[in-house]
């Protein structure tokens, strides 16, 4: 029994070794307005996609409406569909090029 | 890590000029394909069987002169070939970027940039060209009322100074919207697709990719449907 606890201490020793390793203090290579890029960025996508799908479910919903009423005027009300799909989808794009230049200045 | 990229590796030229040159290219082919097949000596009535080349040009076609009918108005073929082209380049620049290997050249800011400034040169040359001097009255906003002095009538623009800022900066956004739409589009498809690949490279991938061809398509006919309309707006009188 003694010999089997000293193999689990042994095994336990070497299994936190890396604990001991890590935990010397990290290098502060980032400057003071990392987490606020990093903020920033997941805040920029988070919201536009927000009001993008917002906007988007309202506009696919008059559309179905729209049909549903009046099933012969599908095809014009499916071309100001598309048309104002990727108009509302363009602003969650702005919102994406900012998180893309923001996350470009973490670090 | 892309066909063009070892080009520009072999003679120095960079890769958003290969891959641009191709595209227009493949245009150029599609385009003498389809007068070879209308030079025919019934004069091209005939549809081809099933899925060609032609086929699919003459569709486009026909979707573009609908639309083009309904935005440009009555002279709408004066601007037909500036707006075809803008779509049928960005379309088949589009698709050939989803190609793995190949690298896509609407993905670099410089094409984008390139397309949405000449659309945005054409549609303030059509309004000047049309308009003279009177093109500045579009800035101005709705006449509030007339005045009538010596027999003329003077339309009296009242809100001019606040509709001059809002319309200069909706005409200068124009560009950039065009082009920031085109490019984030593409890219951040791209983008998507790569990470899938890094987590799940089994079916994922795929469905991304169905979904670029889908916003390739959808690009394609938002750019030129909005030269259209801003040509058109450029045509039509002012308020």
């Amino acid at each position: 029994m003694r010999k089997f606890a000293k193999i689990c201490l042994w095994s336990l020793t070497v299994l936190l070794l890396p604990l001991a390793a890590s935990a010397q203090p990290e290098a502060a290579a980032a400057d003071a307005g990392t987490w606020g890029y990093a903020l920033g960025a997941g805040l920029a996508i988070g919201l536009a996609g927000l009001g993008c799908g917002i906007g988007q479910g309202l506009t696919a919903g008059n559309t179905t409406a729209g049909i549903a009423r009046n099933p012969g005027a599908a095809g014009a009300m499916f071309t100001n569909f598309i048309l104002g799909m990727v108009l509302i989808e363009s602003i969650a794009i702005y919102g994406l090029v900012i998180g893309y230049l923001l996350q470009a200045k973490i670090g | 890590m892309n066909v063009f990229e070892s080009l520009e590796h072999a003679t120095g030229v960079p890769w958003v000029l290969w891959s641009a040159s191709f595209v227009a290219a493949v245009v150029l082919a599609a385009a003498l394909t389809v007068r070879a097949r209308l030079a025919a000596p019934d004069g091209g009535l005939v549809p081809d069987a099933g899925v060609s080349v032609r086929n699919v040009i003459e569709m486009l076609g026909e979707m573009l002169v609908g639309l083009a009918e309904q935005n440009m108005g009555p002279r709408w073929r004066t601007y037909f070939p500036f707006v075809a082209s803008i779509f049928l380049y960005i379309l088949i620049a589009n698709l050939i970027g989803l190609v793995p290997g190949m690298g896509g050249a609407t993905r670099n800011p410089n094409v984008t940039w390139a397309w949405a400034t000449l659309s945005f040169v054409v549609h303030q040359y059509v309004g000047i060209r049309e308009h003279g001097f009177g093109y500045l009255l579009h800035f101005m906003g709705p006449s509030l009322f007339d005045v009538k002095i010596g027999g003329r009538t003077f339309h009296v623009r009242l809100l001019a100074p606040i509709y001059a800022v809002i319309e200069l900066i909706s005409h200068v956004s124009r560009v950039f919207t065009l082009a920031v739409r085109l490019l984030a589009n593409m890219s951040a498809d791209a983008i998507v697709v790569g990470v899938w690949i890094a987590l799940v490279p089994a079916v994922v991938p795929a469905l991304f990719m169905g979904l670029g061809v889908l916003v390739a398509f959808l690009q394609a006919y938002v750019f030129a449907m909005l030269s259209m309309i801003y040509i058109g707006l450029a045509l039509e009188e002012a308020h």
